[in-house]
C-alpha cells in the first residue's frame, strides 16, 4: 500500500452571504495515495474547480483541513502559500495557460525560475525535460507557433519542472484530437506509475477513466459514488437516483431524469436519447 | 539569470511597446524642447552683454538690466568713470527698444547708438555705420529682406543698411546699431547716455572696479558683466516661469495619460500571465515589480527618446530658424528626469492596483 499524500477532512467553500450564500463544497473528505491517479467528473457547477483551486492552495477554504505531505495548507500564511505551490504542485490546464511572449524552453524555465532555480541548472532541466517530452527541435520557438499537442507537452513539462509531489490537471486532454489526448493521459500516467507523482485530474471527459485510478463524482459540492449512479434516457446526464428531481416507471423498470423537462420530453417522445440502451448503472471502467 | 520575464513581456507586442515609447518622449519632448528653447532664448538675450567685452557695466541707480528697463546717466558721469583708476576703457551706449520697419515688414530691435557702430561684434556683411545709416542683426536682415544697401525706418526715420552682425538674434527681438549722437537726437536726449561699458585695467578685478565706480559717482548701479547678465536672464525667466510651468504640466499630463493608457492596457492583456504566474508561485510583491518594471522600462525608454531628440533639434534649428536657438541644460534635463519619474510613478499606479487585484484561482475560468 503506497503511502498516503493528500488527506482532505470536512472541506468546506461558500461564496457569497445571506440570500445569496451559495455552497459550492459541502463537507469533502478524501485521501490520495503517492503515484494515484484520481479522476474528478461531474456536471459544471458542481465545484469541481472550487475543490481544484482550494486543493492547489490557490483558494482559501472556508473551513476544514487539506493536509499535503503533512502540512495543513489552510494553516498556511499568504505569504507560505506561493513558494509552496511553486514546490509541491504542477498545473496543467485547459488552455495550456502557457507564457505567450517566451519560447516553449523560457515556459519550463520561469517555473524553476519562480521555484529560486536559475541560470544554467535551470536552462538544462528545461531542455532535458523538454527533449524527454519530444519538443527538441521545437523548445526555442515561441509557444503562438507550436500545435496544441506540442503545447500539452511544454505545459506538463512546466507542470513537473519542479518535481511536484502533486499534478493538479484542469480538463487537461479537452482542447486537443483524440492522438494528442491519448499521448497526454499517457504522459499523465507515466508521471504517477514512473515518478510516483499524484496526479489529480478534473475533466468531463471519459476517456481519462482508462488511466485513472479511481473517478469521483463531484455534484452539489459532494463526492458521490459513481456506481450508483444511471444515465437520463433523455439528456444521457448522469443523475443520482436519490436525488432525481423526476423518475418514471416503466415496463416494471424506474427511469431517472435530471429535470421534469427531461421527463416530459421522454414521455412525449417515443425515441428518447439513449433509452434503446436503456438505463443501466455507471461507475465502472 | 532568470528568464528576462518583463523584457518578453514588454517586447512580446513590438508596435504597442514602440507607440507607448513614442508617446511618452513626445510628451517629454514638450518638457524638454521647451526649456530648451527658453534656455536658448536667455543665451541669446545676454549675447550683447557676454560679447560686449565689458567687465562692469554701469547704469542708473536701482538698473542692472536692459530689457523691460530704462536707465538715463549724465554724459560727463561716463567721462567721470573713464577718468577713474583701473578703468581702462569707458564706452557710453544710448538704448532704446523700438522697431524697424521695412514696407509691410517690421522687428523688434534693441536699438544701441555707440561710437564703435556695433563693435566688438564683427560684421557679417557691409561697413560700420555713419551718419544715416544702420546695422541689423542678419537675421532680422534677412526677414525683412533689408540687405546692405537698402533702406530701413527706425523712430520715422529713414536709415541705409550699411552692415551686417551676426549672432545677437533671440525669437523675442533683434538688435541694430547706429552712431550715439545720431540716436541721441532721435531720442531728443543729448547729453545723456543709457550705460557705460567698462573695461577694467589689468591691476584690478571687475567687482572690484564696480565698487570703486559706485563709490565715486553718486546715483549710478556698477554691475561685473556677469552679474547683469545673470539679473537680465532672470528678468526674462521670471516673465517665462508660468509659461514654462504650464507647459511642464501639459507634458506631465500627456505622459500619465500615454504611459498609463498604454501600461494599463498591456497589464489587462497579461493578466492571464500574471494569474498563471501567480498560481505557479510568483509572489505578489515580485507580480508587482514585473508590472512596475515594464512602465518604468517605457518611460525611460521615452525619456532616452526624448533626450536624443532635442539634441537633435539644437543641432538642427539653427541651420534653420536662427533666431529660435536651443540649450539643453543639466538642470533641465533633471527635471525632465523628474517629470519622467513622476509620470512613470503615476502611469504605474493603476496597473499595480489591478494585478494587486489577481485572483491566482482565476487560471481554472475559461
Amino acid at each position: 500500500m503506497q503511502s498516503t499524500l493528500v488527506r482532505i477532512h470536512d472541506l468546506v467553500r461558500t461564496f457569497g452571504e445571506g440570500e445569496t450564500r451559495v455552497e459550492a463544497v459541502r463537507g469533502l473528505d478524501l485521501e490520495l495515495a503517492r503515484g494515484e491517479i484520481v479522476l474528478v467528473m461531474g456536471p459544471s457547477g458542481s465545484g469541481k474547480t472550487t475543490f481544484l483551486s482550494m486543493l492547489g492552495g490557490l483558494l482559501r477554504a472556508t473551513s476544514g483541513e487539506i493536509w499535503i505531505d503533512g502540512t495543513d495548507i489552510a494553516a498556511l500564511a499568504e505569504r507560505e502559500l506561493p513558494p509552496f505551490r511553486a514546490r509541491t504542485f504542477g498545473f496543467i490546464f485547459q488552455d495550456f495557460n502557457l507564457l505567450a511572449a517566451l519560447s516553449a524552453r523560457e515556459n519550463v524555465e520561469v517555473a524553476l525560475n519562480i521555484a529560486g532555480v536559475r541560470g544554467g541548472p535551470a536552462r538544462e532541466r528545461a531542455e532535458t525535460l523538454g527533449n524527454a517530452m519530444g519538443l527538441g527541435n521545437r523548445l526555442d520557438f515561441p509557444v503562438e507557433k507550436l500545435s496544441g499537442g506540442e503545447k500539452q507537452r511544454v505545459a506538463i513539462a512546466r507542470a513537473i519542472a519542479n518535481r511536484p509531489a502533486l499534478i493538479l490537471a484542469d480538463e487537461p486532454t479537452a482542447n486537443l484530437d483524440s492522438h494528442h489526448g491519448a499521448e497526454t493521459m499517457r504522459l499523465l500516467r507515466g508521471l504517477a506509475k514512473e515518478e510516483g507523482t499524484t496526479v489529480v485530474i478534473v475533466s468531463h471527459d471519459e476517456r481519462l477513466r482508462e488511466i485513472a485510478d479511481r473517478a469521483l463524482w463531484l455534484e452539489d459540492g459532494r463526492f458521490k459514488t459513481l456506481q450508483a449512479l444511471v444515465r437520463d434516457p433523455t439528456c444521457g446526464m448522469l443523475v443520482d437516483p436519490a436525488e432525481a428531481p423526476a423518475s418514471v416507471e416503466l415496463g416494471g423498470e424506474r427511469l431517472f431524469f435530471c429535470s421534469a423537462g427531461c421527463r416530459d420530453e421522454f414521455l412525449a417522445d417515443n425515441t428518447p436519447i439513449g433509452y434503446s440502451q436503456g438505463a443501466r448503472p455507471m461507475g465502472t471502467r | 539569470m532568470s528568464v528576462p520575464l518583463a523584457r518578453r513581456q514588454l517586447l512580446f507586442r513590438k508596435g504597442r511597446a514602440l507607440a507607448g515609447v513614442a508617446g511618452i518622449a513626445a510628451a517629454l519632448l514638450l518638457v524638454l524642447a521647451l526649456k530648451a528653447i527658453f534656455a536658448g532664448m536667455q543665451d541669446r538675450l545676454t549675447a550683447y552683454i557676454d560679447g560686449s567685452g565689458a567687465d562692469v557695466i554701469v547704469a542708473q541707480r536701482g538698473v542692472d538690466t536692459m530689457h523691460m528697463t530704462q536707465s538715463a546717466l549724465p554724459e560727463r558721469t561716463a567721462r567721470a568713470i573713464a577718468s577713474l583708476p583701473g578703468v581702462a576703457e569707458a564706452k557710453p551706449i544710448l538704448y532704446a527698444p523700438t522697431k524697424v520697419e521695412r514696407g509691410e515688414k517690421r522687428g523688434i530691435v534693441y536699438l544701441i547708438g555707440d561710437e564703435s557702430g556695433g563693435a566688438p561684434f564683427p560684421l557679417a556683411a557691409g561697413q560700420r555705420p555713419r551718419t544715416g545709416e544702420i546695422v541689423l542683426e542678419r537675421a532680422l536682415a534677412e526677414r525683412l529682406g533689408a540687405r546692405v544697401g537698402t533702406s530701413v525706418r527706425v523712430l520715422g526715420t529713414s536709415y541705409r543698411v550699411s552692415g551686417e552682425v551676426e549672432g545677437l538674434a533671440s525669437i523675442t527681438n533683434s538688435f541694430a546699431f547706429v552712431r550715439r549722437q545720431e540716436l541721441a537726437r532721435l531720442l531728443g536726449s543729448v547729453g545723456v547716455v543709457s550705460y557705460v561699458f567698462v573695461r577694467a585695467g589689468s591691476e584690478i578685478g571687475a567687482a572690484e572696479l564696480a565698487t570703486r565706480i559706485e563709490a565715486s559717482q553718486p546715483g549710478v548701479t556698477a554691475s561685473t558683466r556677469e552679474a547683469f547678465a545673470r539679473s537680465e536672464r532672470r528678468v526674462v525667466g521670471d516673465m517665462t516661469t508660468d509659461i514654462v510651468r504650464a507647459m511642464i504640466l501639459v507634458g506631465f499630463v500627456i505622459g500619465v495619460a500615454v504611459a498609463g493608457l498604454v501600461a494599463y492596457s498591456a497589464t489587462l492583456s497579461q493578466l492571464r500571465d500574471y494569474a498563471v504566474l501567480r498560481a505557479l508561485g510568483l509572489r505578489a510583491g515580485r507580480a508587482l515589480a514585473l508590472a512596475v518594471a515594464q512602465v518604468g522600462a517605457t518611460v525611460a525608454a521615452g525619456f532616452l527618446l526624448a533626450l536624443a531628440l532635442v539634441f537633435a533639434l539644437a543641432a538642427l534649428l539653427p541651420g534653420l530658424t536662427p533666431t529660435l536657438v536651443l540649450a539643453v541644460r543639466g538642470e533641465d534635463v533633471a527635471q525632465a528626469i523628474g517629470v519622467a519619474g513622476a509620470v512613470a510613478l503615476a502611469a504605474a499606479t493603476f496597473p499595480v492596483l489591478r494585478v494587486a487585484r489577481i485572483d491566482p484561482a482565476s487560471v481554472f475560468r475559461r
